[in-house]
Protein backbone atom coordinates (compact mmCIF):
# COMPACT_ATOMS: atom_id res chain seq x y z
CA UNK A 1 0.00 0.00 0.00
CA UNK A 2 1.69 3.36 -0.84
CA UNK A 3 -0.47 5.75 1.01
CA UNK A 4 -0.09 4.51 4.87
CA UNK A 5 -1.58 7.24 6.91
CA UNK A 6 -3.71 10.23 6.67
CA UNK A 7 -4.22 13.40 8.42
CA UNK A 8 -5.59 16.57 8.81
CA UNK A 9 -4.60 19.43 10.81
CA UNK A 10 -4.63 23.23 11.44
CA UNK A 11 -2.14 25.58 9.89
CA UNK A 12 -2.36 27.70 12.35
CA UNK A 13 0.94 28.53 14.74
CA UNK A 14 -1.14 28.76 18.27
CA UNK A 15 -0.74 25.27 19.41
CA UNK A 16 3.03 25.61 18.64
CA UNK A 17 3.52 28.66 20.20
CA UNK A 18 0.82 29.06 23.22
CA UNK A 19 0.40 25.62 24.29
CA UNK A 20 0.21 26.86 27.79
CA UNK A 21 -3.38 28.16 26.48
CA UNK A 22 -5.82 25.80 27.41
CA UNK A 23 -7.77 26.07 23.94
CA UNK A 24 -4.73 25.74 22.00
CA UNK A 25 -3.03 23.33 24.00
CA UNK A 26 -5.60 20.46 23.48
CA UNK A 27 -4.86 20.80 19.93
CA UNK A 28 -1.14 20.82 20.55
CA UNK A 29 -1.69 17.33 22.34
CA UNK A 30 -4.05 16.19 19.28
CA UNK A 31 -1.03 16.66 16.99
CA UNK A 32 1.28 15.35 19.15
CA UNK A 33 -1.05 11.73 19.09
CA UNK A 34 -1.01 11.98 15.43
CA UNK A 35 2.35 12.36 15.23
CA UNK A 36 2.74 9.04 17.31
CA UNK A 37 -0.10 7.37 14.65
CA UNK A 38 2.27 8.84 12.11
CA UNK A 39 5.57 7.30 13.39
CA UNK A 40 3.81 3.90 13.87
CA UNK A 41 2.94 4.08 10.38
CA UNK A 42 6.39 4.27 9.03
CA UNK A 43 6.10 6.32 6.12
CA UNK A 44 8.98 6.75 3.66
CA UNK A 45 7.59 10.49 2.45
CA UNK A 46 5.33 13.13 4.31
CA UNK A 47 3.45 14.46 1.15
CA UNK A 48 2.34 18.15 2.56
CA UNK A 49 -0.74 20.12 1.25
CA UNK A 50 -0.93 23.61 3.15
CA UNK A 51 -3.70 26.06 2.32
CA UNK A 52 -1.36 29.38 3.66
CA UNK A 53 1.46 28.25 1.00
CA UNK A 54 -0.41 30.68 -1.74
CA UNK A 55 0.87 30.08 -5.47
CA UNK A 56 -0.76 32.26 -8.54
CA UNK A 57 0.95 31.30 -11.48
CA UNK A 58 1.59 27.92 -11.38
CA UNK A 59 1.08 24.72 -9.34
CA UNK A 60 4.83 25.27 -6.79
CA UNK A 61 6.17 22.31 -5.37
CA UNK A 62 9.53 22.81 -3.04
CA UNK A 63 12.47 21.23 -4.42
CA UNK A 64 15.48 22.64 -2.44
CA UNK A 65 17.32 19.55 -0.62
CA UNK A 66 17.58 20.87 2.71
CA UNK A 67 15.11 23.90 4.20
CA UNK A 68 16.70 25.41 7.26
CA UNK A 69 15.81 28.57 9.11
CA UNK A 70 13.63 30.58 11.27
CA UNK A 71 10.26 32.28 10.22
CA UNK A 72 8.17 34.71 12.16
CA UNK A 73 4.37 34.43 11.53
CA UNK A 74 3.04 37.62 9.90
CA UNK A 75 0.06 37.97 12.06
CA UNK A 76 1.12 36.01 15.64
CA UNK A 77 4.87 37.43 15.60
CA UNK A 78 4.35 38.48 18.94
CA UNK A 79 4.52 34.58 20.50
CA UNK A 80 8.26 33.91 19.03
CA UNK A 81 9.63 32.00 16.25
CA UNK A 82 9.19 28.88 14.09
CA UNK A 83 12.68 27.29 13.73
CA UNK A 84 12.29 24.49 11.04
CA UNK A 85 14.67 21.89 9.56
CA UNK A 86 13.09 20.35 6.65
CA UNK A 87 14.50 17.30 4.10
CA UNK A 88 12.98 17.41 0.70
CA UNK A 89 12.02 13.86 -1.07
CA UNK A 90 13.42 15.61 -4.13
CA UNK A 91 13.06 12.40 -6.60
CA UNK A 92 8.84 12.24 -5.62
CA UNK A 93 8.55 16.39 -6.07
CA UNK A 94 10.13 16.02 -9.21
CA UNK A 95 8.21 13.16 -10.31
CA UNK A 96 5.40 15.22 -8.84
CA UNK A 97 6.71 17.91 -10.50
CA UNK A 98 6.25 16.32 -14.13
CA UNK A 99 3.11 14.11 -13.95
CA UNK A 100 0.91 17.06 -12.85
CA UNK A 101 2.18 19.11 -15.92
CA UNK A 102 1.59 15.94 -18.21
CA UNK A 103 -1.92 15.81 -16.11
CA UNK A 104 -2.27 19.41 -17.18
CA UNK A 105 -1.78 21.17 -14.32
CA UNK A 106 1.44 23.92 -14.96
CA UNK A 107 3.67 22.96 -12.01
CA UNK A 108 7.62 23.64 -11.66
CA UNK A 109 9.63 23.21 -8.12
CA UNK A 110 11.28 25.97 -6.01
CA UNK A 111 14.70 25.81 -5.09
CA UNK A 112 15.72 28.87 -3.68
CA UNK A 113 17.75 30.00 -0.51
CA UNK A 114 15.43 31.77 1.76
CA UNK A 115 11.79 31.35 -0.19
CA UNK A 116 9.33 31.40 2.30
CA UNK A 117 7.85 28.20 3.63
CA UNK A 118 4.62 29.13 5.47
CA UNK A 119 3.36 29.16 8.61
CA UNK A 120 1.18 25.90 7.88
CA UNK A 121 3.62 23.52 6.60
CA UNK A 122 6.09 24.53 9.64
CA UNK A 123 3.89 23.41 12.17
CA UNK A 124 2.94 20.66 10.66
CA UNK A 125 5.84 19.56 10.00
CA UNK A 126 7.30 20.81 13.87
CA UNK A 127 4.51 18.40 15.10
CA UNK A 128 4.59 15.12 13.17
CA UNK A 129 8.43 15.23 12.28
CA UNK A 130 9.97 16.97 15.20
CA UNK A 131 12.99 15.04 14.39
CA UNK A 132 13.13 15.50 11.04
CA UNK A 133 13.21 11.64 10.76
CA UNK A 134 10.85 11.32 7.50
CA UNK A 135 11.46 13.37 4.06
CA UNK A 136 8.80 15.58 3.09
CA UNK A 137 7.27 16.62 -0.06
CA UNK A 138 5.52 20.40 0.17
CA UNK A 139 3.16 21.94 -2.34
CA UNK A 140 0.97 24.38 -2.42
CA UNK A 141 -2.53 26.04 -2.79
CA UNK A 142 -2.70 27.68 -6.16
CA UNK A 143 -5.64 30.13 -5.70
CA UNK A 144 -7.62 29.59 -8.98
CA UNK A 145 -7.36 25.86 -8.35
CA UNK A 146 -10.82 24.35 -7.60
CA UNK A 147 -11.46 21.39 -5.66
CA UNK A 148 -11.69 19.25 -8.41
CA UNK A 149 -7.73 20.30 -10.15
CA UNK A 150 -6.82 20.31 -6.09
CA UNK A 151 -8.07 16.77 -6.00
CA UNK A 152 -6.13 15.67 -9.01
CA UNK A 153 -2.76 16.71 -7.60
CA UNK A 154 -2.68 14.45 -4.29
CA UNK A 155 -4.61 11.39 -6.99
CA UNK A 156 -1.11 12.33 -9.08
CA UNK A 157 1.56 12.22 -6.07
CA UNK A 158 0.09 9.30 -5.09
CA UNK A 159 0.71 7.40 -8.06
CA UNK A 160 4.45 9.08 -8.46
CA UNK A 161 4.92 7.81 -4.75
CA UNK A 162 3.65 3.89 -6.28
CA UNK A 163 5.84 4.16 -8.75
CA UNK A 164 8.93 4.97 -6.62
CA UNK A 165 8.08 2.58 -3.98
CA UNK A 166 7.69 5.22 -1.83
CA UNK A 167 5.14 4.80 1.38
CA UNK A 168 3.53 7.96 2.48
CA UNK A 169 1.43 9.75 4.62
CA UNK A 170 -0.63 12.87 3.37
CA UNK A 171 -1.04 15.77 5.43
CA UNK A 172 -3.75 18.36 4.14
CA UNK A 173 -2.61 21.40 6.38
CA UNK A 174 -5.68 23.84 6.77
CA UNK A 175 -8.18 24.73 9.13
CA UNK A 176 -12.34 24.22 9.51
CA UNK A 177 -14.36 27.00 9.61
CA UNK A 178 -13.31 30.26 8.62
CA UNK A 179 -14.72 33.01 11.11
CA UNK A 180 -12.66 34.46 13.66
CA UNK A 181 -12.34 36.92 16.43
CA UNK A 182 -10.97 40.13 14.45
CA UNK A 183 -10.17 41.83 17.65
CA UNK A 184 -7.57 41.20 20.87
CA UNK A 185 -9.88 38.43 22.91
CA UNK A 186 -9.03 36.46 26.39
CA UNK A 187 -7.26 33.88 24.96
CA UNK A 188 -7.96 31.09 27.62
CA UNK A 189 -11.51 31.61 26.22
CA UNK A 190 -11.11 31.15 22.91
CA UNK A 191 -14.19 29.92 21.43
CA UNK A 192 -15.56 28.89 17.91
CA UNK A 193 -16.84 32.34 16.46
CA UNK A 194 -20.12 31.42 15.27
CA UNK A 195 -22.44 28.51 16.48
CA UNK A 196 -23.77 27.87 13.57
CA UNK A 197 -20.52 27.98 12.07
CA UNK A 198 -19.69 25.19 15.17
CA UNK A 199 -22.48 23.08 14.40
CA UNK A 200 -21.34 22.74 10.68
CA UNK A 201 -18.07 21.90 11.62
CA UNK A 202 -19.10 18.75 14.00
CA UNK A 203 -21.61 17.67 11.56
CA UNK A 204 -18.75 16.99 8.49
CA UNK A 205 -16.18 15.72 11.51
CA UNK A 206 -19.14 13.14 12.65
CA UNK A 207 -18.95 11.86 9.06
CA UNK A 208 -15.24 11.48 9.05
CA UNK A 209 -15.93 9.47 11.75
CA UNK A 210 -17.95 7.09 10.08
CA UNK A 211 -16.09 6.99 7.23
CA UNK A 212 -19.25 8.38 5.11
CA UNK A 213 -17.26 9.27 2.16
CA UNK A 214 -20.60 9.96 -0.23
CA UNK A 215 -21.67 12.13 2.54
CA UNK A 216 -18.81 14.02 3.06
CA UNK A 217 -18.79 14.30 -0.86
CA UNK A 218 -22.12 15.72 -1.01
CA UNK A 219 -22.13 17.86 2.15
CA UNK A 220 -18.54 19.52 1.28
CA UNK A 221 -19.72 22.22 -1.10
CA UNK A 222 -22.13 23.50 1.07
CA UNK A 223 -19.82 23.77 4.48
CA UNK A 224 -16.92 24.91 2.50
CA UNK A 225 -19.36 28.14 1.45
CA UNK A 226 -21.75 28.16 5.30
CA UNK A 227 -18.52 27.88 7.26
CA UNK A 228 -16.48 29.90 5.46
CA UNK A 229 -13.91 27.18 5.48
CA UNK A 230 -10.50 27.68 5.29
CA UNK A 231 -9.53 27.72 1.28
CA UNK A 232 -13.05 25.93 0.18
CA UNK A 233 -11.71 22.89 2.21
CA UNK A 234 -8.96 21.91 -0.23
CA UNK A 235 -6.50 20.80 1.84
CA UNK A 236 -9.57 18.18 2.25
CA UNK A 237 -10.10 17.42 -1.42
CA UNK A 238 -6.34 17.19 -2.02
CA UNK A 239 -6.47 14.11 1.10
CA UNK A 240 -9.83 12.48 -0.73
CA UNK A 241 -7.48 13.09 -4.45
CA UNK A 242 -4.96 10.81 -2.46
CA UNK A 243 -7.00 8.52 -0.51
CA UNK A 244 -8.48 7.43 -3.88
CA UNK A 245 -11.70 8.72 -2.29
CA UNK A 246 -11.96 6.27 0.21
CA UNK A 247 -11.03 5.75 4.13
CA UNK A 248 -12.88 3.41 6.50
CA UNK A 249 -12.94 5.80 9.41
CA UNK A 250 -11.26 8.84 11.25
CA UNK A 251 -10.76 9.83 14.55
CA UNK A 252 -10.70 12.95 15.70
CA UNK A 253 -7.76 13.53 17.78
CA UNK A 254 -8.78 17.40 18.86
CA UNK A 255 -10.91 19.87 17.57
CA UNK A 256 -11.13 23.19 19.13
CA UNK A 257 -10.98 27.45 18.11
CA UNK A 258 -7.92 29.06 16.71
CA UNK A 259 -9.25 32.35 18.21
CA UNK A 260 -12.32 32.14 16.45
CA UNK A 261 -11.59 29.64 13.53
CA UNK A 262 -12.10 25.90 13.83
CA UNK A 263 -9.19 23.48 13.68
CA UNK A 264 -9.60 19.84 13.93
CA UNK A 265 -6.81 16.90 13.99
CA UNK A 266 -7.80 14.15 12.32
CA UNK A 267 -6.30 11.09 11.29
CA UNK A 268 -8.18 8.83 8.66
CA UNK A 269 -8.08 4.68 8.77
CA UNK A 270 -7.47 3.76 5.60
CA UNK B 1 7.56 68.52 19.41
CA UNK B 2 4.74 69.58 16.75
CA UNK B 3 4.26 71.41 13.72
CA UNK B 4 5.02 67.56 11.24
CA UNK B 5 3.40 67.65 8.02
CA UNK B 6 2.35 65.22 5.36
CA UNK B 7 4.79 66.88 2.37
CA UNK B 8 3.43 64.17 -0.13
CA UNK B 9 1.75 60.76 -1.19
CA UNK B 10 2.94 58.97 -3.69
CA UNK B 11 0.95 55.90 -5.06
CA UNK B 12 3.71 53.54 -5.58
CA UNK B 13 3.15 50.17 -7.03
CA UNK B 14 5.28 47.32 -5.85
CA UNK B 15 5.71 44.47 -8.86
CA UNK B 16 9.00 42.79 -8.01
CA UNK B 17 9.54 43.08 -11.85
CA UNK B 18 10.94 46.54 -11.94
CA UNK B 19 13.61 45.84 -9.24
CA UNK B 20 14.23 42.76 -11.55
CA UNK B 21 14.46 44.81 -14.35
CA UNK B 22 17.00 47.40 -12.81
CA UNK B 23 19.52 44.68 -11.61
CA UNK B 24 20.53 46.37 -8.31
CA UNK B 25 23.23 44.46 -6.67
CA UNK B 26 20.57 43.84 -3.60
CA UNK B 27 18.96 41.13 -6.23
CA UNK B 28 19.83 38.13 -7.10
CA UNK B 29 17.75 37.60 -10.50
CA UNK B 30 19.90 39.29 -13.31
CA UNK B 31 17.88 40.02 -16.34
CA UNK B 32 18.11 42.20 -20.07
CA UNK B 33 15.85 45.13 -18.17
CA UNK B 34 12.14 45.34 -19.33
CA UNK B 35 9.33 47.45 -17.68
CA UNK B 36 11.15 50.47 -18.83
CA UNK B 37 7.99 52.73 -18.55
CA UNK B 38 7.80 52.12 -15.06
CA UNK B 39 11.12 51.53 -14.08
CA UNK B 40 11.67 55.28 -15.79
CA UNK B 41 8.58 56.57 -13.92
CA UNK B 42 9.96 55.63 -10.73
CA UNK B 43 13.57 57.62 -11.57
CA UNK B 44 11.33 60.72 -12.19
CA UNK B 45 9.52 60.06 -8.81
CA UNK B 46 13.07 59.58 -7.24
CA UNK B 47 13.71 62.88 -7.96
CA UNK B 48 10.53 64.52 -6.40
CA UNK B 49 11.30 62.76 -3.33
CA UNK B 50 14.85 64.02 -3.38
CA UNK B 51 13.72 67.63 -2.98
CA UNK B 52 10.68 67.20 -0.88
CA UNK B 53 13.61 66.00 2.14
CA UNK B 54 11.23 63.88 4.19
CA UNK B 55 12.22 62.66 7.31
CA UNK B 56 10.29 59.20 7.06
CA UNK B 57 8.64 57.38 4.61
CA UNK B 58 5.84 55.40 5.66
CA UNK B 59 4.49 52.38 3.44
CA UNK B 60 1.27 50.28 3.60
CA UNK B 61 1.54 46.92 2.05
CA UNK B 62 -0.79 44.55 0.98
CA UNK B 63 1.65 41.14 1.24
CA UNK B 64 1.86 41.96 4.39
CA UNK B 65 -1.55 40.86 5.39
CA UNK B 66 -2.85 40.13 8.91
CA UNK B 67 -5.91 38.67 10.37
CA UNK B 68 -6.03 40.72 14.14
CA UNK B 69 -5.84 44.45 14.05
CA UNK B 70 -3.52 46.68 12.04
CA UNK B 71 0.47 46.24 12.63
CA UNK B 72 3.37 48.38 12.46
CA UNK B 73 7.06 47.39 12.03
CA UNK B 74 8.33 47.91 15.75
CA UNK B 75 11.94 47.01 15.42
CA UNK B 76 14.47 49.68 15.27
CA UNK B 77 17.24 48.17 12.39
CA UNK B 78 15.54 45.10 9.99
CA UNK B 79 17.67 42.87 7.71
CA UNK B 80 17.55 39.84 5.61
CA UNK B 81 16.84 38.28 2.13
CA UNK B 82 13.34 38.63 0.86
CA UNK B 83 12.34 35.86 -1.40
CA UNK B 84 8.71 36.44 -3.36
CA UNK B 85 6.84 33.41 -2.69
CA UNK B 86 5.16 33.81 -6.57
CA UNK B 87 8.06 34.75 -8.22
CA UNK B 88 11.25 33.80 -6.98
CA UNK B 89 13.09 33.55 -10.19
CA UNK B 90 12.59 37.16 -9.90
CA UNK B 91 12.97 38.91 -6.56
CA UNK B 92 15.50 37.33 -4.30
CA UNK B 93 16.81 40.67 -2.17
CA UNK B 94 19.11 41.42 0.52
CA UNK B 95 17.64 43.85 2.29
CA UNK B 96 18.76 46.33 5.41
CA UNK B 97 16.07 49.09 7.04
CA UNK B 98 16.05 51.33 9.35
CA UNK B 99 12.46 52.09 11.41
CA UNK B 100 11.03 55.32 12.85
CA UNK B 101 9.85 53.61 15.65
CA UNK B 102 9.05 56.45 17.57
CA UNK B 103 6.64 57.24 14.86
CA UNK B 104 5.43 53.36 14.34
CA UNK B 105 4.31 53.32 18.00
CA UNK B 106 2.63 57.02 17.53
CA UNK B 107 0.33 55.70 14.79
CA UNK B 108 0.10 52.46 16.53
CA UNK B 109 -1.34 54.17 19.83
CA UNK B 110 -2.95 56.79 17.36
CA UNK B 111 -4.94 54.48 15.51
CA UNK B 112 -6.06 52.09 18.59
CA UNK B 113 -6.95 55.43 20.82
CA UNK B 114 -9.54 55.84 17.32
CA UNK B 115 -10.77 52.38 17.75
CA UNK B 116 -8.60 50.20 15.45
CA UNK B 117 -7.11 47.32 16.91
CA UNK B 118 -3.63 47.46 16.26
CA UNK B 119 0.05 45.64 17.17
CA UNK B 120 3.57 46.72 17.02
CA UNK B 121 5.76 43.81 15.19
CA UNK B 122 8.67 43.92 17.66
CA UNK B 123 10.22 40.44 16.64
CA UNK B 124 13.81 41.65 15.29
CA UNK B 125 13.66 37.62 12.90
CA UNK B 126 10.54 38.95 11.29
CA UNK B 127 10.88 38.69 7.91
CA UNK B 128 9.60 41.99 5.82
CA UNK B 129 6.99 41.41 2.92
CA UNK B 130 8.46 41.78 -0.78
CA UNK B 131 5.58 44.81 -1.21
CA UNK B 132 7.47 46.97 1.38
CA UNK B 133 10.89 46.11 -0.01
CA UNK B 134 9.89 46.77 -3.57
CA UNK B 135 8.05 50.36 -3.27
CA UNK B 136 10.99 51.49 -0.82
CA UNK B 137 13.67 50.12 -3.04
CA UNK B 138 11.91 51.60 -6.35
CA UNK B 139 11.30 55.37 -4.68
CA UNK B 140 14.40 55.55 -2.96
CA UNK B 141 17.36 53.05 -3.70
CA UNK B 142 19.61 54.81 -1.03
CA UNK B 143 17.93 53.23 2.05
CA UNK B 144 19.02 56.15 3.86
CA UNK B 145 15.05 57.65 5.07
CA UNK B 146 14.18 55.80 8.09
CA UNK B 147 10.34 54.32 7.49
CA UNK B 148 7.19 52.97 9.03
CA UNK B 149 6.08 49.88 7.51
CA UNK B 150 1.78 49.13 7.94
CA UNK B 151 0.29 45.75 7.33
CA UNK B 152 -2.44 45.33 5.40
CA UNK B 153 -5.39 44.50 7.48
CA UNK B 154 -7.68 42.39 5.45
CA UNK B 155 -10.71 43.34 6.57
CA UNK B 156 -11.79 44.54 2.84
CA UNK B 157 -12.16 41.36 2.15
CA UNK B 158 -13.24 39.71 5.46
CA UNK B 159 -16.33 42.30 5.99
CA UNK B 160 -17.52 44.33 2.56
CA UNK B 161 -15.12 46.23 0.64
CA UNK B 162 -17.00 49.50 2.12
CA UNK B 163 -16.53 48.46 5.48
CA UNK B 164 -12.17 47.21 5.28
CA UNK B 165 -12.17 50.83 3.71
CA UNK B 166 -13.74 52.59 6.03
CA UNK B 167 -11.26 50.93 8.61
CA UNK B 168 -8.22 52.47 6.62
CA UNK B 169 -9.70 55.50 6.36
CA UNK B 170 -9.54 56.05 10.16
CA UNK B 171 -6.05 54.35 9.76
CA UNK B 172 -5.29 57.44 7.51
CA UNK B 173 -6.40 60.26 10.15
CA UNK B 174 -4.74 58.19 12.96
CA UNK B 175 -1.08 58.26 10.86
CA UNK B 176 -1.46 62.18 10.15
CA UNK B 177 -2.51 62.69 13.99
CA UNK B 178 0.69 60.78 15.00
CA UNK B 179 3.06 62.64 12.34
CA UNK B 180 1.73 65.60 13.42
CA UNK B 181 2.31 65.22 16.94
CA UNK B 182 5.61 63.29 16.55
CA UNK B 183 6.66 66.69 14.15
CA UNK B 184 8.56 64.17 11.37
CA UNK B 185 7.87 65.51 7.92
CA UNK B 186 6.40 62.37 6.22
CA UNK B 187 6.17 60.97 2.60
CA UNK B 188 3.07 58.49 2.06
CA UNK B 189 3.83 55.24 -0.30
CA UNK B 190 0.46 53.58 -1.01
CA UNK B 191 2.27 50.09 -2.47
CA UNK B 192 -1.02 49.29 -4.82
CA UNK B 193 -1.72 48.34 -8.11
CA UNK B 194 -4.48 49.12 -10.13
CA UNK B 195 -6.49 46.64 -12.20
CA UNK B 196 -5.26 43.72 -11.14
CA UNK B 197 -6.20 40.66 -13.52
CA UNK B 198 -2.86 39.40 -14.49
CA UNK B 199 -1.54 36.56 -16.96
CA UNK B 200 -1.39 32.95 -15.59
CA UNK B 201 2.40 31.96 -17.59
CA UNK B 202 5.39 34.02 -17.54
CA UNK B 203 6.69 34.07 -21.06
CA UNK B 204 10.43 33.43 -21.22
CA UNK B 205 12.60 35.75 -20.58
CA UNK B 206 10.36 37.39 -17.97
CA UNK B 207 11.45 40.41 -19.60
CA UNK B 208 9.78 39.79 -23.30
CA UNK B 209 8.05 42.92 -23.41
CA UNK B 210 6.74 41.97 -26.48
CA UNK B 211 4.63 40.01 -24.54
CA UNK B 212 3.53 42.64 -22.13
CA UNK B 213 0.01 44.43 -22.14
CA UNK B 214 -3.31 44.82 -20.27
CA UNK B 215 -4.99 41.76 -19.49
CA UNK B 216 -8.13 43.06 -20.59
CA UNK B 217 -9.23 45.97 -22.04
CA UNK B 218 -11.78 46.78 -19.80
CA UNK B 219 -9.14 47.00 -16.85
CA UNK B 220 -6.88 49.34 -18.90
CA UNK B 221 -10.56 51.34 -19.52
CA UNK B 222 -10.83 51.59 -15.57
CA UNK B 223 -7.16 52.63 -15.25
CA UNK B 224 -7.45 55.62 -17.69
CA UNK B 225 -11.18 56.58 -15.92
CA UNK B 226 -9.44 56.28 -12.28
CA UNK B 227 -5.78 58.29 -13.28
CA UNK B 228 -7.61 60.49 -15.70
CA UNK B 229 -9.90 62.02 -12.67
CA UNK B 230 -6.52 61.82 -10.28
CA UNK B 231 -4.98 63.88 -12.43
CA UNK B 232 -8.02 66.16 -12.74
CA UNK B 233 -7.78 66.84 -8.69
CA UNK B 234 -11.19 65.15 -8.64
CA UNK B 235 -10.40 63.24 -5.41
CA UNK B 236 -13.88 62.99 -4.27
CA UNK B 237 -15.57 61.51 -7.46
CA UNK B 238 -12.65 58.94 -7.29
CA UNK B 239 -13.70 57.70 -4.20
CA UNK B 240 -17.43 57.50 -5.16
CA UNK B 241 -16.57 55.07 -8.06
CA UNK B 242 -13.71 53.34 -6.15
CA UNK B 243 -15.81 49.85 -4.67
CA UNK B 244 -17.51 49.53 -8.57
CA UNK B 245 -13.60 49.77 -9.86
CA UNK B 246 -12.49 47.43 -7.16
CA UNK B 247 -15.57 45.03 -8.03
CA UNK B 248 -15.08 45.34 -11.94
CA UNK B 249 -11.26 45.74 -12.13
CA UNK B 250 -10.36 43.25 -9.08
CA UNK B 251 -8.12 46.46 -7.99
CA UNK B 252 -5.26 45.96 -5.45
CA UNK B 253 -6.90 49.36 -4.43
CA UNK B 254 -8.65 47.10 -2.00
CA UNK B 255 -6.16 46.26 0.14
CA UNK B 256 -6.52 49.61 1.66
CA UNK B 257 -3.20 51.57 1.23
CA UNK B 258 -4.51 54.13 -1.48
CA UNK B 259 -7.59 54.97 0.56
CA UNK B 260 -5.35 55.05 4.06
CA UNK B 261 -3.13 57.40 1.69
CA UNK B 262 -5.78 59.42 0.99
CA UNK B 263 -7.35 59.76 4.14
CA UNK B 264 -4.18 60.67 6.05
CA UNK B 265 -3.65 63.70 2.92
CA UNK B 266 -7.21 64.57 4.20
CA UNK B 267 -8.72 63.50 0.14
CA UNK B 268 -7.18 66.80 -1.45
CA UNK B 269 -8.71 68.22 -4.53
CA UNK B 270 -5.39 68.58 -6.09
CA UNK B 271 -3.97 67.13 -9.04
CA UNK B 272 -1.90 64.06 -9.02
CA UNK B 273 1.09 64.18 -10.95
CA UNK B 274 1.61 60.84 -13.11
CA UNK B 275 4.90 60.09 -13.38
CA UNK B 276 4.19 56.77 -15.65
CA UNK B 277 1.60 53.99 -16.50
CA UNK B 278 2.60 50.45 -17.55
CA UNK B 279 1.41 46.35 -17.38
CA UNK B 280 3.22 43.71 -15.42
CA UNK B 281 2.11 40.67 -16.23
CA UNK B 282 -1.21 42.13 -17.48
CA UNK B 283 -1.78 44.28 -14.22
CA UNK B 284 -2.19 48.20 -14.12
CA UNK B 285 0.76 50.25 -12.26
CA UNK B 286 0.72 53.96 -12.07
CA UNK B 287 3.27 55.70 -10.52
CA UNK B 288 1.72 59.04 -9.14
CA UNK B 289 2.96 61.53 -7.06
CA UNK B 290 1.09 64.14 -4.95
CA UNK B 291 3.23 67.09 -3.83
CA UNK B 292 1.22 69.27 -1.17
CA UNK B 293 4.29 71.06 -0.85
CA UNK B 294 3.61 72.62 -4.22
CA UNK B 295 -0.23 72.39 -3.75
CA UNK B 296 0.12 75.11 -0.76
CA UNK B 297 -1.33 72.14 1.25
CA UNK B 298 2.29 71.68 3.55
CA UNK B 299 5.55 73.53 4.15
CA UNK B 300 8.95 73.38 2.20
CA UNK B 301 11.99 72.16 4.77
CA UNK B 302 13.87 75.47 5.76
CA UNK B 303 15.77 76.83 3.23
CA UNK B 304 14.01 75.76 0.40
CA UNK B 305 11.72 76.63 -2.00
CA UNK B 306 8.13 76.42 -1.91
Amino acid sequence: MTVVAAFMVPGSPLPYVRRDNPPWGALADAMEKAGKALNTAQPDTLVVYSTQWIAVLDQLWQTRPHLVDVHVDENWHEYGELPFDITIDTELAAAAVSATNAAGIKSKGVDYDKFPVDTGTIVASAFLNPDNKHSLVITSNNVYHDWEMTRTLGRVVAEQAQSLGRKIAVIGVGGLSGSYFRHNIDIGQDRIASDSEDAWNRRVLGLMEQGDVAGLQEQCPAYAAEAKVDMGFKHFAFLMGALGDHFSSATVHGYGPLHGAGGAVVEYHL
Amino acid sequence: MSDGQIIAGYLAPHPPHLVYGENPDQNEARSQGGWEQLRWAYERARRSLEEQKPDVLLVHSPHWITQQGHHFLGVPHLSGKSVDPIFPNLFRYSFELDVDTELAEACCDMAADMGLTTKMMRNPKFRVDYGTITTLHMIRPQWDIPVVGISANNSPYYLTTEEGLEEMDVLGKATRKAIEATGRRAVLLASNTLCHLHFSEEPVPPEDMAQEHPHDYEGYLWDMRIIDLLRQGKTQEVFEVLPQFIDEAFAEVKSGAFTWMFSAMGYPEIPGELHGYGTVIGTGNAVMEWDLIKAGLAQAAEGEPA
